[in-house]
């Protein structure tokens, strides 16, 4: 069953991402908090370390190329980002108590590094000059303080629904 | 053999890596054009963002519904009070247009850069990491949308059309930090200011209106619009209002902040003004695509 209901999950949060976006920015008092979704690659990051890191390999490479035609037209850059997150994520998850705590945990540590990464890479083809202390304030602490609620919320769900399908998968870790 | 296989896995995440690298930079080259796979791929993915859409509209509506019921008896206490106002503002504006339209014919003039076809379009997405600030609408060419045109909101201008495909179209709002975004405007007072919109101040979130004559005085509160001699965008589409005036970074001409009308939050129905005079190639700052190229 989860050979379609991975692919089905995928498409539905990478079309719900953008609707969420409309919300974003927020201003809440008078200064604007920019929440980007990650439902995607959050997801991933769960499918990574739940289930198995090639078939998250895949639909990162699949759905950031989609991201990258779609929003961002630089091809290349989410579809790089989306599995080499999985990689590293599958790598640091042997090395750490395997639960839900510790991969949510992981999850957001990987998502801060990917929203520096971005920024970093933004600033470089100068599509930003947003100082870095702007960058902390408004957008990489909302967009992980939501993103933490989303994986609170489905975490267990994302979860459940992997570890069921696979007795096994302890075995599994690792590249291939 | 674990050494053969790494040193194998390392030559493919090289070659992996030089490729994208490549692929970045061909795509950041030439970002306005899309080849057919890109094009087919934002079609497909953009018939898919309106079926989610839809209902996500839906909810925001229901939302908005409630937030207006709250405040209905508060607003309709306004609004009696200016709808006395509004019968003797109808009436000066009836009289003013036929005016309009007898002195044009007299003059002879058919041709107006006000004048323009509006499409009706829905956001159907955000771009979600906002990085850079866009919309992808549910219009494209097959509806006459084409490159460069102005896209509003009932507030003002909020961005232009950069890419095109059949049936999508994606705006990037006035609010980006590109810095070949260029928007002719002029404020309105007793004698028009001629100005460019060129960049955001993101910290301030207001528009940058420069290159005004180091002469003119302008006033805080001052309303900018948009000058329709850019080329492409229609006259008249308010754009914001002034708020403070400066001296540019080499002391020539003035600047000034300007408070965007538009709200760019919760963006949900736009519409994209297809002007009626005649377009000029490139963006809307006036320049041909030899002077471009030169410039």
């Amino acid at each position: 069953m989860i050979r379609f209901l991975v692919p089905i999950v995928c498409l539905v949060l990478f079309f719900v991402e953008p609707i969420f976006g409309l919300f974003s920015p927020l201003s809440i008092g008078g200064s604007l908090y920019y929440v980007v979704p990650r439902f995607l690659i959050l997801f991933l990051i769960f499918l990574t370390v739940f289930y198995e890191l090639r078939h998250a390999l895949f639909y990162g490479l699949f759905f950031g190329l989609l991201y990258d035609v779609f929003y961002i037209d630089i091809i290349g850059l989410y579809s790089f980002l989306y599995p080499a997150v999985c990689l590293i994520a599958a790598y640091f998850f042997k090395k750490i108590p395997q639960n839900l705590l510790s991969a949510t945990l992981l999850a957001l540590g990987l998502l801060l590094a990917m929203e520096v990464a971005l920024y970093l890479f933004f600033q470089l083809i100068g599509l930003t000059d947003a100082p870095a202390g702007t960058f902390l304030t408004s957008r990489l602490w909302p967009t992980l303080i939501a993103n933490a609620l989303y994986l609170g919320l489905l975490g267990w769900v994302f979860r459940s629904m992997m570890v069921t399908q696979d007795p096994q998968r302890g075995t599994k870790f690792g590249l291939y | 053999m674990p050494q053969f296989l790494s040193n194998k896995r390392l030559i493919l995440l090289l070659i992996g890596v030089i490729l994208l690298v490549a692929l970045i930079s061909l795509t950041l080259r030439d970002r306005g054009q899309v080849s057919l796979p890109e094009q087919i791929v934002k079609e497909a993915v953009g018939a898919g963002q309106s079926v989610f859409s839809r209902p996500a509209h839906f909810v925001t509506g229901v939302f908005d519904n409630i937030d207006s019921l709250i405040n209905t008896f508060e607003e309709n206490r306004l609004l009696k009070a200016r709808l006395e106002e509004f019968a003797g503002v109808q009436a000066e504006v009836t009289d003013l247009r036929s005016e309009n339209e007898e002195l044009k014919e007299l003059v002879g003039k058919e041709e107006d850069l006000r004048e323009y076809n509006p499409i009706q379009a829905v956001v159907i997405a955000r771009n979600p990491d906002q990085w850079e600030e866009k919309i992808i609408l549910n219009r494209g060419t097959n509806h006459g949308v084409k490159e460069n045109m102005a896209v509003m909101t009932a507030g003002g201008l909020i961005g232009k059309v950069t890419i095109v495909t059949p049936t999508t179209s994606t705006v990037e709002l006035v609010t980006t930090q590109n810095p070949n975004y260029r928007v002719s405007a002029m404020v309105l007072g007793e004698d028009d200011v001629f100005g460019l919109i060129e960049g955001y101040d993101a910290e301030r979130r207001e528009l940058l209106l420069k290159r005004i004559d180091f002469s003119v005085d302008l006033k805080e509160g001052d309303q900018v619009v948009s000058s329709g001699l850019g080329g492409i965008f229609p006259k008249g589409i308010v754009i914001g209002e002034i708020t403070e005036v400066t001296i540019d970074e080499f002391g020539l001409t003035k600047l000034a902040y300007v408070k965007p009308a538009a709200d760019f939050s919760m963006l949900n129905h736009v519409v994209i003004a297809d002007r009626l005079a005649p377009e000029v190639d490139g963006e809307d700052s006036g320049m041909t695509e030899d002077e471009e190229e030169e410039s």
